[in-house]
């Protein structure tokens, strides 16, 4: 074959098009005319701008919009459809999961969090390598927020109508008292955790495995002495909680696991039951309770047959 | 104009130049990115240099400003050479050159100041896409006359990469930038997802290969002192990349919601890259088969032929990571990141390296400023280049894995912290490699020499500086 100009340009073209009508044209004329998915709505003018925020600085780079049928993170409550994605313009599905996936990312948490999180990651997360976005205007910060709390579209929308609702009772309770506040946090933990006890002994390893817990998940809020004055305390309200108002308030290890574990949606406090096994859970509770409150009831009664792995001294 | 001054090979030579300068830039903002990853709070608050806006700045400057420059480069001299023809204009040249360098700067700049069209490597606003399809045309026109007007009869199989490189960077530029859509870029939904990674892959399958594979069709022969193996070889390889390398784009998206058909294609079409590949790759062996030697003596010649093993490793890596079964493990990970690295830098980067070695001295008529510099910077790409991929695959698969096994992303990132400060610390080799480079380059392209390395040339040679 005697290569020339003409057969090479001809010959290009000659495949290029074929390939481009087969691998862009084609799927847009097929995939371009899906109908929107259930969850799907039309997206705010105040998310729009935050949206442009998020494109304009990079966001994607770290952050995925898409969950895959074998992912168990945030988000893993909805698989990706592509009639998610009608109104993506330009698309934002990302090739890096350096943070986590943000598709369901809408009510996860309210929006004080979130300011707290923009202005220093590390504040709220403090084994995250997220840049802080301090230099954002104030309109940007807002706007960003509400593109946040849009992602997921109805679902989102459900979520952050709890997040709301749950946030005026918190507020009121707050704002009640420390004891009112008390009663009304224990008050939302069903019964079987109330009674609850702790179920393992307190010991000096598990103390220190729930101390390096407290400091990679708790102290951006509840702060190194658990009074609730951690970095992030400023741009939350209700503030985080002061674990030293929960002496002789009728806390118990079954308390403490329930909320470390499912959170108090419509407070900063997020649910940790993604983060955190069973054993991580109440060795962190029970630090808390030594270390701040000033009691525990680990291994108290009513118990069951011990663990194979607990100290035989006092055990059934 | 002294900006545009009209001399033999000005052009080639100001690109070469221009990369040596961007490879500097390149490397500095990889390793800002590197540093946020390890010390997040280091460069916190500076809005300049936040990870977001760096990240695409270095991806953009490495393949447009930094391969791509050295690649065009060399293009614009390989071409006069095999077709025994001076490039048609160098004037045009000048202009395609100055309008292919502002663009980049446009472009990177308004990255900068957040200003940014979001889909991988379209980040650019619409005035550099704009700026970066004209020099385009403009260097297409200007090789297209120098074929028509050619001396040589027979066009040479780095003419027809080059060519090819030309027309389909063009077009997969224009359509994967949707650039009759100026405010965002890009189309709508799951379509736009396709026709970004169309575009994605298709600026390194058919912007950077084919004018890499260019490079190492000239300068193997040239260095081996022996004629290309095979003309048949030669030809199947490169209609077999031109079918085949634009079909493979969707296999970025293979977790996602696009058409299972358009994923079977290509997951299909990556598996068959191992014909161009391999055809190329044998082609080129079997050249310099017995005459290793020479490759060890060429400082140019030794760049291309480290260029090339990287390019076998990307391209036997590249088919079994676009098999969904592996992709659950290795994808949206750092082991993605890594052989991104090895195609765009250890393959594309180190033979452009070896190219503008090779045709520098070649130009301006003297040796390189300093030989031994570029063999102290061959060593430390080469190590650069071979840490970064073990480590950024290794704290891939811990990710990958974890991920599967149920741990959350935020869980994952204290494990990746060590792989992060390795990869930090190997990205201070390429900053020093770049900047090796660039002083080694600029002393050359104003006709300095190395003292110590002339007064070695006049003992051992005889030569007259």
């Amino acid at each position: 074959m005697r290569m020339n100009p003409s057969v090479l340009v001809l010959g290009g073209l000659l495949i290029f098009a074929p390939v481009l009508f087969m691998h862009v044209i084609l799927p847009w004329l097929t995939v371009g005319g899906e109908p929107p998915s259930e969850i799907h709505r039309a997206r705010t003018t105040i998310e729009d701008e935050g949206r442009s925020v998020y494109v304009n600085n990079g966001c994607t780079f770290c952050h995925t919009q898409f969950i895959r049928n074998f992912d168990w993170g945030v988000g893993a409550q909805r698989v990706a459809h592509s009639g998610d994605y009608i109104a993506e313009q330009p698309h934002l599905l990302g090739t890096e999961r350096t943070g986590p996936d943000l598709s369901q990312e809408g009510g996860e948490h309210p929006d004080d969090w979130h300011a707290a999180h923009f202005r220093n990651p590390r504040f709220v997360r403090p084994e995250s390598i997220m840049p802080s976005w301090n230099f954002f205007s104030g309109a940007e910060m807002i706007a960003l927020v509400a593109y946040m709390q849009s992602l997921g579209y109805k679902m989102a929308d459900d979520r952050t109508a709890r997040q709301k609702y749950w946030k005026d009772e918190a507020v009121a309770a707050f704002e009640s008292g420390p004891q009112k506040n008390v009663e009304w946090l224990h008050g939302h933990v069903p019964e079987p955790w109330t009674k609850l006890p702790n179920p393992y002994m307190s010991s000096r390893p598990g103390l220190l495995r729930g101390h390096r817990i407290y400091q990679t998940q708790c102290i951006g809020c509840h702060g190194p002495i658990g009074d609730g004055m951690g970095p992030a305390q400023p741009f939350l309200y209700p503030p985080p909680l002061n674990f030293t108002l929960l002496k002789d308030r009728g806390i118990t290890g079954g308390i403490l696991y329930y909320q470390i574990m499912n959170g108090i949606t419509g407070t900063a406090m997020p649910y940790f039951k993604k983060d955190l096994e069973s054993e991580k859970i109440w060795d962190v509770g029970n630090y808390v309770a030594v270390t701040f409150i000033g009691r525990t009831d680990a291994h108290a009664e009513p118990r069951g047959i011990d663990a194979s792995n607990e100290p035989v001294e006092n055990a059934k | 104009m002294q900006l545009l001054k009209v001399e033999t090979n000005g052009t080639a030579k100001l690109f070469l130049l221009g990369s040596a300068l961007w490879f500097v830039l390149g490397t500095l903002e990889g390793l800002v990115c590197a540093t946020h990853m390890v010390a997040p709070d280091l460069l916190g608050g500076i809005s300049w240099l936040v990870f977001g806006r760096i990240r695409p700045m270095h991806t953009t400057t490495m393949i447009f400003g930094f391969v791509g420059s050295a690649l065009l480069g060399c293009a614009c001299y390989i071409m006069q050479e095999v077709l025994r023809t001076p490039l048609w204009s160098e004037r045009l040249g000048k202009v395609s050159l100055w309008v292919w360098n502002l663009s980049i700067a446009l472009g990177l700049i308004t990255l900068d100041l957040g200003y940014s069209q979001g889909r991988e490597y379209a980040e650019w606003i619409w005035p550099a896409d704009i700026g970066i399809l004209l020099a385009f045309a403009l260097i297409f026109v200007n090789c297209l006359q120098t074929a028509i007007n050619r001396r040589e009869k027979i066009m040479y199989v780095s003419s027809w990469y080059i060519f090819a490189a030309l027309i389909y960077t063009w077009l997969i530029y224009f359509f994967g930038n949707a650039v009759w859509n100026p405010a965002t870029g890009a189309i709508f939904g799951m379509p736009d997802a396709i026709l970004a990674w169309f575009y994605g892959h298709g600026i390194v399958g058919l912007f950077l290969t084919p004018l890499a594979v260019a490079i190492a069709y000239f300068v193997v022969p040239r260095v081996a002192r022996a004629p290309l193996h095979s003309h048949t070889l030669s030809l199947i390889g490169f209609w077999t990349i031109l079918i085949i390398y634009t079909h493979i784009g969707t296999h970025h998206l293979l977790q996602t919601p696009v058409p299972t058909w358009l994923k079977v294609l290509a997951v299909t079409g990556s598996i068959a890259m191992i014909i161009p590949v391999m055809t190329v790759l044998g082609n080129l062996w079997l050249t310099m088969r017995g005459r290793l030697g020479f490759f060890h003596q060429d400082i140019g010649g030794r760049f291309v032929m480290a260029g090339l093993l990287w390019y076998i490793l990307t391209c036997l890596q590249g088919p079994i990571q676009a098999l969904p079964v592996v992709q659950k493990v290795t994808h949206l990970n750092n082991w993605v990141i890594a052989h991104s690295h090895m195609g765009v830098f250890g393959f594309a980067g180190t033979i452009a390296l070896g190219g503008l070695y090779y045709i520098l001295p070649r130009i301006t008529g003297k040796p390189i400023y300093s030989i031994r510099l570029a063999d102290v910077q061959y060593w430390l790409l080469l190590l650069g280049m071979s840490g970064f991929f073990a480590v950024l695959t290794a704290g891939g698969l811990v990710q990958g894995n974890s991920w599967l096994n149920g741990e959350t992303v935020y869980r994952t990132v204290p494990m990746v912290h060590v792989y992060f400060i390795v990869r930090a610390a190997v990205g201070l080799l390429f900053v020093g490699g770049a900047l090796i480079g660039a002083y080694n380059i600029v002393r050359t392209v104003r006709g300095d020499q190395a003292p110590a390395e002339e007064r070695m040339r006049l003992q051992v040679y005889g030569e007259t500086p």
